[in-house]
């Protein structure tokens, strides 16, 4: 480096300093204050501002820990069954439940399967959604994350605003509920109710526990491994099927090489997936 | 590659398919993973969709009456990875189908391998995505 470049560069780096110090020429123009709309002030005072309403994501909350805008893959390098729920220990189960249970193991040893309703069509849910053998992405905004699985593109929103739980007379009972989270230190807590309680399996392809419309799930959402998976702890009730808390803690890693893509369950699938009209399913 | 090399390479593709789950949309509790079938036939029809592709083929029975078999594989996506492409093989074509039979004894399989006409040999891709190492 010539001596004349260098003095360039010193007297460059002086004046910089001297703008970025002087409060009437900021370095860089501030973002102008954003003025909600009356739609958006009258949604406000409504409790119903979308969370993609401009005047909500404008406004200002702390940081988040983390970002986990990603596509996601379940972790199966340890154990292929991982995406599984139903590794044991499982909870005690309600007589309702062991019913369902014990029916799909008398099934699964005559070759049988039980009650298979993804298999017809029906949404997977929530948990299942979640650990599917398809990938995940997750975009996440200030206000919201959402979630498209790549299995029958199910969406699932994680409102981050500060709502709370819709009333319980208009809820939209769903089969990946209504999800609410809170930052809390490094980790996102996610609280879960209002799920659809037929045709919802806690699993598949095992034995058959239900998930009915009281269960509730509260998932712990971290960043672990030097940020390179996606930890979650989930803490599962439902007192019409099991007793007490299951729990259940999964990991996910990074998809880089893989998008989410376009898939239905059409209604002509399963006519050409002859598996799902044999003889071998037990739908009753 | 020596037959053996081969074969070697065979039961560890296998072994791998066997422990990873297949992406499909239904239990893969109704097919015996245990037996395998080799179907010579017709291609009938072949749907390269999601999620699942599916080939029905047309195969004599021991009778000589032709039978549609139906064979469901995993998504496209993990196909082109394994070198699958959507004109891979069309109706009319002369190919042979492995499947692991469903329990029921009707005609219908989940897919193994496939044979072309040339030949050639393909398989699915286990749906193995994501890895710690992914940044």
């Amino acid at each position: 480096m010539t001596s004349s470049m260098t003095m360039r560069a010193a007297a460059a780096a002086a004046l910089s300093f001297v703008l970025a110090g002087c409060s009437t020429t900021p370095s860089k123009p501030a973002s102008p204050a954003y003025t909600p709309t009356q739609a958006e002030v009258e949604a406000e005072k409504a409790g119903m501002l979308s969370a993609l309403a401009p005047a909500n994501l404008a406004k200002e909350r702390p940081a988040p820990p983390f970002d986990v805008t990603s596509n996601w893959f379940i972790d199966v390098s340890q154990n292929p069954q991982a995406w599984h729920f139903y590794l044991e220990p499982y909870p005690k189960l309600t007589p309702a439940a062991q019913k369902e249970f014990d029916a799909s193991k008398k099934y699964e040893a005559e070759g049988k399967v039980y009650k298979d309703d993804i298999g017809q069509c029906w949404p997977a849910g929530l948990p299942l959604i979640m650990t599917r053998y398809w990938p995940m992405a997750m975009i996440q905004k200030p206000t919201a994350i959402y979630m498209i699985s790549g299995f029958m593109n199910s969406v699932r929103i994680i409102y981050l605003d500060g709502r709370k739980h819709s009333d319980p007379d208009v809820i939209i009972r769903t089969y990946n509920g209504e999800s609410i989270g809170e930052w809390q230190g490094n980790e996102l807590v996610v609280d879960t109710i209002g799920f659809r309680g037929d045709h919802h399996w806690m699993d598949q392809d095992g034995p058959a526990i239900p998930a009915g419309e009281k269960l509730h799930i509260v998932e712990r959402f971290r960043m672990v491994n030097d940020n390179k998976q996606l930890e979650i702890e989930f803490t599962m009730t439902d007192p019409d099927h099991w007793e007490g808390e299951w729990k259940s803690t999964k990991r996910f890693n990074r998809v880089v090489d893989a998008e989410i893509s376009e898939v239905s369950c059409l209604p002509d699938l399963n006519q050409h997936i002859k598996s799902t009209t044999s003889k071998t399913q037990v739908f009753q | 590659m020596s037959s053996m090399k081969k074969a070697l390479l065979w039961s560890v593709l296998m072994a791998v398919a066997l422990v990873a789950p297949a992406l499909a949309h239904h239990s893969p509790a109704a097919f015996d993973r245990t037996k395998k079938v080799t179907l010579v036939g017709t291609v009938k029809e072949f749907r390269w969709q999601n999620p699942h592709t599916w080939i029905e083929l047309e195969v004599p029975d021991e009778k000589g009456k032709q039978v549609v078999w139906g064979v469901e594989l995993t998504s496209p996506t993990y196909l082109v990875r394994a070198g699958w492409k959507s004109n891979i093989i069309k109706p009319g074509d002369k190919v042979t189908i492995v499947v692991n039979p469903v329990r029921s004894g009707e005609p219908s399989g989940i897919f193994v391998s496939l044979t072309l006409a040339d030949g050639r040999e393909l398989l699915e891709r286990p749906a193995r995505l994501g890895t710690t190492e992914s940044k």
